[in-house]
């Protein structure tokens, strides 16, 4: 019996948020706390050779320094602390804005001063900072989390020879930023030896272990609490230096200490989407199959670690393609590392797409016929069929809807007033995890149901979802289900981070909440003061609050009752597994570009994915118009430029890194859904999602704009000088 | 723990001012000036005034220096905390107040300078259990998702559909850019002041 999952429930922390009462990391009330404000170098490569804090610590309010010499020793902890070094434990200056001095004050205001009051004196060497400065050649790092980064099909180079339609191009891509809106935030108390931090956190158990990791501590002995999060687009799930420093700086002035980072500082701290360049080599027959991949791809990697945050998966699976050799290579720069951001896979993706629509334009064959040809049933590297795969049924359904077959074949067909319009596709495909997660619920004395695990919502919907899942196991109505998350205290569950999150619990939320609503139904059962005593459990049915006998209606009870005369709740815990997988989907839009200016306008758009089963159809569309706009910025808007003499990133603002406003979301996104449960999901057949959709949208920009005009633009972004 | 050089000057080491660290949080007494009257306001380093704000309808003084802003004057001094802070310069609009009935970005704008003022966050919307009609419009369309932007959104809205630049999505799309959503709700946020500005009208 379904009832609330799968339809458009409103969101249960909805009240909270419009109110102003949701508690955010930074807004958690702990007294006597100290304002920590970090100093960051101004060198990108060199050495820290004297810290003057005289001047800091004249200004009234200021308590502490510190720096390298005063902080404990900590160990540098493994994934997913990705950066493989943690600032202020020597000199060595890696990338500008690491830390190198921890300001605290009384004050806000006090410790700002103080920071912009200590000077540093730098011993500095000339950095390289963008790919095309680097100093050694690029090449193939270590495997990255147990995946190599040379994978191999067949023989691509002897197919690539013998195939009748050969297409060759470069595409690239800028560095970007995931600025959610609120800043990284850290406050940290020691009590003794365990510690508390009310962190910005995607994954509080992540964040747990990071924590616990560099201290030496037992991760008992620390706690993170992250009710709700202001926005972490992959920024905020791996642990980074400023929780650490915070944490340390606390427990050397045995007081609370909060620190939050400005926006400015956020373009160092806490990861980007790496600077990116892809080569790509395709062989196909005349009818348009795919015969032969080649890629080689080169990522921005830092001084201190080698990791390829952007894989191309979609290159390596997305379509039935016999022979292919992929590299992710990489080279060294003097800048912070890079990490996640909001599906990583788009970055590799654009070329994919992009190429794949100059081929058809080759070839020419519609570009959604030439994917339909292409279309892979089998995965293409362990060969096993793909059976609830439904990509064929998203590009039926949307390209219907966006009335794609009434596209002009022909660039530059069409004009209204000052612009050109063109139409572009492309499939969308997201990777997607799942973790280990343990789930309670609790039916209380006053028959209602608490659902307890550590997961997050960033934004997504957890709270809601979780709710509607219990109320349906449960038969309780949603204002009787409370689901409390977002604190490592509570049972262990992954982190809302790879699109994992709903796959993840799901599956054991509602295995739990069964599990409490039988107990509740055998409580009843058994006891003689119910109307049900006596009756066959499978014959209760519970809906309402209420248990009820199927077949004599008049005997029933109530959550309320049973569980209030058995005098203690009723606790259940459940954990079931779930695989990783793909999702799919598929963009149409329209995009018009101004004649003489140059200036790109998405103006209609049209979705369709397959996630599995729909957990909840408004918060699923939110993901795909939080998507689509994402795609936007990242085709037309939003880079992160720097200085390449100094090192230093020239717009760490949201005045110069322009993200999408209001005006520059398309007015209108029809967002469709296949809707049909996964079979292999054990999460109620829910697939991960949140990260397709956006993958298909920079390339179905850029093909809009070359069947607008016939310019075919093959880096990121496509700012307005592009196109003059 | 680091301690005091004893230098005259204390370079190459860092400092703790041992003091008052381990005096376990006896901060340093801050210098107090109170202010006579609205407006008048001590100056330097460290000396403080006590102004008095009016917010969501309440007189409360707040002792601040003179370079609080008035952002930070709710967060952190009134433990208001519904008002975000987003970029601190005025670029996000997360920290929109209404300052006698106008949109204003309270990191823009110091807390002294807003004496004498009606300010209403977003805490002050609610008449008790009833949401303001944009609160619950902005519910009713999924106009958020983080949150982390929604209460200067929801302030700005208010403000936006008083000054009557609500009148039609296009007109609502531009008037509202000047509150960025990373979550890019931006469709939801349009259809949420839509609807409450036609509330408002009828
Ligand atoms: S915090 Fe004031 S505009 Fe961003
Ligand atoms: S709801 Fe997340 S930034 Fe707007």
């Amino acid at each position: 019996m379904t009832e609330l999952v799968g339809r458009s429930v409103a969101r249960v922390d909805g009240r909270a948020k419009v109110t102003g009462a949701a508690i955010y990391a930074a807004d958690q009330p702990v007294p006597d706390a100290l304002h920590g404000v970090l100093v960051m170098s101004t060198v990108a490569r060199g050495e820290v050779l004297r810290i003057d804090a005289s001047a800091a610590l004249a200004h009234p309010g200021v308590v502490a320094v510190l720096t390298h010499r005063d902080l404990p020793k900590l160990v540098v902890p493994h994934f997913p602390y990705v950066k493989r070094f943690i600032p202020m434990q020597g000199t060595a200056v890696h990338h500008v804005g690491q830390p190198v001095a921890i300001v605290l004050a009384t004050t806000l205001e006090q410790a700002q001063e103080g920071a912009a009051l200590v000077s540093v004196d730098y011993r500095a060497e000339k950095p390289s900072v963008v790919i095309d400065d680097a100093r050694e050649p690029a090449f193939l790092p270590q495997p990255f989390r147990d995946r190599p980064n040379e994978i191999r099909r067949g023989d691509a180079a002897s197919a690539l020879r013998e195939a009748p339609v050969r297409l060759e191009a470069r595409y690239s891509s800028a560095t970007r930023h995931h600025n959610p809106i609120e800043p990284h935030t850290t406050t940290a108390r020691w009590d003794g030896d365990r510690v508390t931090l009310f962190e910005s956190a995607q994954g509080v158990l992540v964040t747990r272990t990071v924590v616990a990791t560099a201290f030496g501590l037992p991760p008992e002995s620390v706690r993170v609490v992250a009710p709700y999060l202001g926005g972490g687009f992959g920024a905020k799930g791996p642990g980074w230096p400023h929780t650490l420093l915070t944490a340390a700086a606390a427990r050397v002035a045995r007081r609370p200490v909060r620190l939050v980072l400005s926006r400015a500082q956020m373009y160092t701290s806490a990861g980007h989407r790496a600077e990116y360049r892809q080569h790509l080599r395709i062989g196909a027959t005349r009818e348009g199959r795919l015969t032969a991949i080649a890629e080689t791809s080169t990522a921005q990697l830092t001084a201190t670690e080698d990791s390829v945050f952007n894989r191309s998966d979609s290159t390596i699976g997305l379509y039935t393609c016999p022979n292919l050799h992929v590299r992710h290579e990489g080279v060294r720069l003097d800048v912070a590392s890079s990490s996640y951001m909001r599906s990583p896979e788009t970055t590799s993706h654009f070329g994919l797409e992009t190429a794949l629509d100059e081929l058809s334009w080759q070839l020419s064959i519609d570009p959604l016929e030439l994917r339909r040809r292409n279309h892979a049933e089998f995965n293409q590297e362990t060969g096993e069929r793909l059976t609830s795969k439904r990509l064929l049924e998203c590009y039926a359904m949307a390209a219907e809807r966006f009335g794609w077959a009434r596209r002009q074949p022909r660039t530059g067909a069409t004009k209204d007033g000052d612009e050109y319009v063109g139409w572009g596709m492309a499939t969308e495909t997201h990777t997607f995890a799942a973790m280990p997660s343990t789930a309670s619920v609790t039916v209380g004395v006053d028959g209602k149901a608490l659902a307890q695990l550590a997961t997050q919502d960033i934004g997504t919907g957890t709270y809601t979802v979780v709710t509607q899942i219990v109320a349906d196991a449960l038969g309780l109505p949603l204002r009787d289900v409370q689901a409390q998350i977002g604190d490592s205290a509570l049972p262990p569950a992954g982190l809302s981070a790879a699109s994992a999150t709903i796959p993840s619990i799901s599956g054991s939320v509602d295995q739990a909440a069964r599990a409490a609503r039988d107990a509740v139904v055998a409580l009843a059962v058994a006891d003689r003061h119910s109307p049900l005593f006596g009756a066959a459990p499978a014959e209760i049915e519970t809906r309402d609050g209420r248990l009820v006998h199927l077949r004599d209606r008049h005997r029933h009870d109530t959550y309320r009752a049973v569980v209030g005369r058995a005098g203690e709740p009723v606790r259940r815990t459940a954990t079931v597994l779930n695989q990783g997988g793909h999702t799919y989907g598929v963009v149409f839009l329209e995009a018009r570009v101004h004649a003489r200016f140059g200036s790109v306008r998405v103006t209609r758009v049209v979705t369709a994915h397959d996630l599995g089963r729909v957990m909840n159809r408004r918060t699923a569309r939110g993901q795909v118009l939080g998507g689509v706009t994402w795609g936007i910025g990242h085709a037309l808007m939003e880079h992160t430029v720097f200085d390449r003499n100094t090192g230093r990133v020239v717009n760490p603002n949201l005045s110069t890194y322009l993200v999408p406003v209001n005006a520059d979301a398309p007015p209108e996104v029809e967002t469709l859904f296949v809707d049909k449960p996964d079979p292999a999901s054990t999460a109620m057949g829910a697939r991960g999602f949140g990260e397709t959709p956006i993958t298909g949208v920079p390339a179905a920009i850029g093909n809009a704009i070359y069947h607008a005009t016939g310019r075919r633009l093959r880096d990121l972004p496509i700012t307005q000088d592009k196109l003059l | 723990m680091a301690e005091s050089t004893g230098a005259a000057r204390p370079t190459r080491r860092t400092v703790l001012k041992t003091a008052a660290v381990t005096a376990g949080g006896a901060a340093l007494a801050p210098r107090t000036a109170v202010a006579a009257g609205a407006g008048e306001v001590a100056a330097g380093p460290g000396e403080t005034a006590v102004v008095t704000l009016s917010v969501n309808g309440k007189r409360r003084a707040v002792e601040v220096e003179p370079r609080v802003t008035l952002l930070d004057a709710l967060r952190e001094r009134l433990g208001l905390t519904g008002t975000k802070k987003g970029c601190d310069r005025g670029e996000c609009g997360a920290c929109t107040v209404l300052v006698d009935g106008e949109r204003v970005k309270s990191c823009l704008t110091l807390a002294v300078m807003r004496q004498g003022s009606e300010i209403t966050t977003i805490e002050g919307l609610a008449q008790g259990e009833r949401l303001h009609p944009v609160q619950e419009a902005f519910i009713r369309h999924d106009a958020f998702q983080c949150g982390g932007c929604t209460s200067g959104q929801i302030m700005s809205a208010v403000a936006c559909i008083d000054e009557g630049h609500a009148g039609s999505d296009q007109e609502i799309r531009e008037w509202m850019s000047g509150n960025l959503c990373r979550c890019a709700c931006y469709q939801n946020i349009v259809a949420a002041v839509a609807d409450a500005a036609k509330g408002a009208r009828s």
